[in-house]
């Protein structure tokens, strides 16, 4: 049956990306349209006095400008889905009114015939600031000092403890307790292709479309429609190609909301296009987690209890998952390992800042980065082999579902297996044989483990703010081609080519005959979107079963073709046959009847191109055994003989609810040297095995894992979004903020061991954000090891070799 | 951000000084500077088209002089704002005589803000010695004009002529 599924299918997205020919938002274009561009602050805080839009409004091209005051009534807040107990929620409006609160605010919106036009009129409009005192500093925003937002009296926007367990008995009674300050700093997620909106108004049809480069089409469309006022019914989301997203495009922006309201003023298509600067600026950022963990260990390294208390950096507002994103942190705080008592304490904190949000990986990250160097750091402090502390602590096979102390069970997993198989793959005996030699020698070697485990396949509705399920139309057209509609959004992942692989297998048809549908709201049912590693384990199932209700209408109407009952009919490769019971097999001698039978099949059943004009024919069915589901469907289309009570057409829709997350697992190990001379990190080997459940394409889950270790490579060594003492960002381009480039990363030696879930009929469990949680702590853990000889148990990231250099010459070794 | 260095004219001192407190001769000399208008005593308002790299654009700010101490010392208050950000700094200039020309040593502290802060910082230093080596060529140029006589032309070509013989001048004389 699997014909496609589990193989290395290569993308059929890829060559319209190669060649250029695919259309992202900027490459939509239509006629009269105008263009916008934004007035941001250059204050981290400050009042607006006033606006003097004079000189910008005379300059050539332009069409109009708006301000906060001219939109504020107009346009609804953008908003925030978390509902935390006590969250206090400012009011965010999409375009700054009275006051600035971080530098890239959007305070205007200058309309103009192009691009060009714009940009320079936005720079003669003047802005008549007061600047306040900048709030920058998260742990000391928390204490007291300016306030950002005053009608809450404090920069505290909530605080949460959540556990289980008796934490303080538990590190109370540990024979060791280790402190760490540990540090995950701010990111920038930095998609290739930076934010983008068109949007058009048609008057006349009351409809406004809008194009937006966007990882959540339907759920935008209902935020708009609130924002703008619109009816939901009269709104189109289109989101075309995305150039990555990362979470960054799992957003409700204020530029979204503005672009259609200034086409319905307007009554003329309208676009903006981000610049890097502004993505920079004003795209959501990542992480930004100041914590002091505490853990509490036997002499035989296992854990008894964990702690941490955490200041989250949410930014001047919430945007969309703001302050949720800690609460996933402590939600996976439990790691691989049976840990009894585990307690997290939030404090999230208002600055003069972007939002952090979602950010590939999205508080797990947080999460397995805490507590992998926990684990590290018990193996320091008892002298223990940082493998042999894990293995105490994993819980066996047979403990699924694993209850953690945070609340979850987890679905299935087999730590040790992963684990065992990295360790062989990359040799990690003769790996510390090699490190002594090499110290021996003067060489700065480490060996970095991380065994993590993530939760993924967001997830079971009560858990989401806006419903985790995800839903598909599968249909097969009267000429036989198959078309799935996926709610999912994909952007990058590949779900056009491993949808199509997976419905080509479970109909019996060509891979080429079927076209993955995504992105538009008008042609595709309500879904829910790409985030979360769940495209697959909920989208992918929702495909799935709507295949095979399709399959359940199409056996009755084959039944009906071929004469019989559909309980005496199997499908098999794509037809449909009437079952050998043993008496007709007996009939046939030695059953080659099949056989002799199989040749009546056509296909394909109306060859494009000589298909009769008009009236399409009637697949001839007299006396046959078997049929296909694309006559099926040619048959079901033209309905001319249906069994009673069947619905003409064939197709198929299905909403999938998934029953819990899933929870990927596996190990990445690191060994990196270090540059004496420079302080510089190199990484010599990296061995992963990750474990994602079932694989629908390995090539496409390899993808993910290297952009993924890509991604933690450059948490763990380059990337920080720095803002200076006022609140100025410092790292506004590409210049200053350092993405990994290619000649630093190394190859990557990827494995996997496949432990499927029970969570959806796939056994599938996700794994786009697996290499962005499980390598972070691996690469810092080698690092510390490296340098453990000159009495290092801790590092902060992004390790950059100032640091490293200077530990190893002020230190006498 | 700390700015600072030293130039050395081949003028006498009271004609440096002249030129560095008559508004005229700034607004010919500060590279970019297309308005300087007396506010009030030893206040000025300014227009800078001016920028770092690609961030360029207009600025509009306040010039103050203060702790006039003739001729030897003045502290420069700036306060500026336009699209690409705004920047505010404060410095004091002295002049010292030498060998019949003049030493002027700066020394000042700056803040930016907004893009020229996220793109420009790491170059803002380069780029500030760099428009102080124009300001100070042209500055130059002007206090060796006779008074009374029409003052030099500047131009980029001709800033940049004068600041490479200056170059040359200082090279020959150190051998």
């Amino acid at each position: 049956m699997a014909r496609y599924v589990g193989q290395r299918v290569k993308r059929t997205e890829d060559p319209r990306l190669i060649k250029g020919l695919a259309h992202y938002v900027d490459d939509i274009r239509l006629p009269d349209t105008l263009h916008v561009a934004f007035v941001r602050s250059i204050y981290a805080h400050a009042r607006i006095n006033g606006v003097d839009a004079g000189e910008a409004l005379k300059a050539p091209g332009v069409v109009a400008i708006f301000t906060g005051k001219d939109v504020s009534e107009k346009i609804g807040p953008v908003p925030c889905a978390s509902a935390l107990p006590e969250l206090k929620v400012p009011d965010h409006r999409v375009l700054a009114t009275d006051k600035v609160y971080f530098v890239g605010h959007p305070i205007a919106a200058v309309v103009a015939a192009d691009a060009y036009a714009a940009r320079d009129a936005a720079e003669l409009l003047m802005i008549d600031y007061e600047e306040l005192p900048a709030v920058v500093n998260a742990e000391e925003a928390a204490q007291g000092g300016a306030v950002i937002h005053e009608q809450f009296g404090s920069n505290v926007a909530y605080k949460l403890t959540a556990g289980e367990g008796d934490i303080v008995a538990a590190l109370a009674s540990a024979d060791r307790r280790i402190k760490q300050r540990i540090i995950n700093q701010r990111l920038a997620p930095v998609a290739m292709e930076p934010r983008g909106v068109l949007a058009r108004y048609l008057p006349g049809e009351q409809e406004l479309t809008v194009w937006s480069s966007t990882q959540i089409p339907h759920l935008l469309r209902t935020q708009l429609a609130l924002m703008i006022g619109i009816p939901e019914n009269k709104l189109r989301v289109i989101t075309p190609e995305v150039g990555g997203g990362f979470g960054s495009k799992l957003n409700v922006y204020a530029e979204e909301a503005l672009l259609g309201w200034i086409s319905m003023q307007l009554g003329r298509p309208a676009k903006w296009i981000e610049t890097r600067r502004e993505n920079m600026q004003a795209t959501i950022h990542g992480r930004g987690q100041v914590g002091e963990i505490e853990i509490g260990c036997k002499a035989d390294g296992t854990v008894t209890g964990l702690r941490y208390n955490v200041v989250a950096d949410l930014g001047a507002y919430h945007q969309l998952l703001t302050p949720a994103i800690p609460t996933l942190t402590g939600l996976m705080l439990s790691g691989a390992y049976k840990i009894p008592a585990i307690q997290i304490n939030v404090t999230g904190v208002f600055t003069n800042k972007m939002a952090t949000d979602a950010y590939r990986g999205a508080g797990r990250p947080e999460a397995t980065y805490v507590v992998e160097r926990a684990i590290d750091l018990v193996a320091a402090e008892l002298g223990l082999d940082p493998v042999a502390v894990r293995r105490r602590n994993f819980p066996a096979p047979e403990e699924f579902p694993f209850k953690t102390a945070t609340g979850l069970f987890y679905d299935s997993g087999n730590y040790e297996g992963a684990l065992a198989k990295a360790l062989e793959n990359a040799g990690y005996e003769r790996l510390r044989e090699e490190q002594r030699a090499a110290r021996e020698q003067g060489r700065i070697v480490g060996i970095g483990v991380s065994t993590y485990v993530e939760i993924c396949a967001l997830g079971p509705s009560q858990a989401m703010p806006a419903g985790g399920w995800e839903s598909a139309t599968v249909r097969i057209e009267p000429t036989g081609t198959v078309t799935v509609l996926t709610g999912a959004s994909p952007h990058g992942q590949g779900q056009e080519t491993s949808f199509a692989q997976l419905a080509a297998d479970e109909l019996g048809v060509d891979m080429g005959d079927v076209t993955v549908v995504h992105g538009d709201t008008a042609i595709v049912q309500y879904g829910i979107g790409t985030f979360g590693s769940r495209a697959t384990a909920v989208g992918g199932t929702a495909v799935f079963v709507a295949i095979e209700k399709l399959k359940e209408k199409a056996s009755k109407i084959a039944a009906h073709m071929l004469g019989t009952d559909a309980v005496n009919v199997v499908f098999a490769e794509g037809v449909f046959s009437i079952k050998e019971t043993k008496k007709a097999a007996a009939a046939a001698g030695d059953g080659k009847a099949a056989d002799a039978d199989s040749d009546e099949v056509p296909e394909p059943v109306v060859p494009v191109g000589e298909g009769p004009a008009g009236a399409l024919p009637e697949p001839e069915t007299e006396g046959r055994k078997k049929v296909s589901i694309q006559e099926v469907a040619l048959a079901a289309h033209l309905a001319r003989e249906l069994p009673p009570d069947t619905e003409p057409g064939l197709s198929a829709t299905y909403f999938f609810e998934p029953k819990n997350f899933t929870f990927p697992f596996g190990t990445h190990i690191a060994v990196v040297e270090i540059d004496r001379e420079t302080g510089e990190v190199k990484f010599q080997r990296y061995v992963a095995v990750d474990d994602c459940g079932r694989v629908i394409n390995p090539m496409l889950v390899d993808g993910q894992v290297q952009g993924g270790i890509v991604q933690s490579i450059g948490q763990a060594l380059y990337e920080e979004v720095v803002y200076d003492e006022q609140g100025q960002l410092i790292t506004g381009t590409l210049m200053d903020y350092a993405v990994p480039r290619a000649k630093m990363i190394p190859w990557f030696e990827l494995d996997r061991t496949e432990t499927p879930t029970d969570v959806n009929p796939l056994g599938v469990k996700g794994v786009g954000e697996a290499g962005t949680i499980g390598a972070t702590p691996a690469i810092v853990n080698a690092v510390v090891d490296a340098l453990s000889p000159f009495g290092v148990r801790h590092i902060d990231m992004p390790i950059r070799p100032e640091a490293v250099w200077r530990i190893i010459n002020s230190s006498d070794e | 951000m700390k700015i600072e260095g030293t130039h050395e004219l081949r003028a006498p001192r009271e004609r440096v000084w002249q030129a560095l407190v008559d508004p005229s001769v700034l607004q010919r000399c500060i590279p970019g500077c297309e308005r300087l208008e007396r506010t009030g005593e030893d206040s000025y308002a300014a227009t800078l088209r001016t920028g770092v790299g690609a961030i360029k654009g207009v600025f509009q700010g306040s010039v103050r002089l203060e702790d006039m101490s003739v001729p030897t010392h003045y502290r420069i208050v700036v306060d500026g704002k336009g699209q690409p950000g705004f920047l505010k700094g404060a410095g004091d200039l002295d002049l010292e005589e030498r060998d019949g020309g003049t030493v002027v040593r700066y020394a000042g502290d700056v803040q930016v803000g907004g893009t020229l802060a996220s793109v420009g910082q790491r170059m803002i230093q380069g780029a500030a010695k760099m428009m102080a080596a124009q300001f100070f060529t042209a500055l130059e140029a002007e206090a060796q004009v006779e008074q009374g006589d029409p003052p030099p032309r500047h131009g980029f070509f001709r800033t940049a002529l004068r600041a490479i013989s200056g170059l040359l001048r200082q090279i020959f004389k150190r051998h």
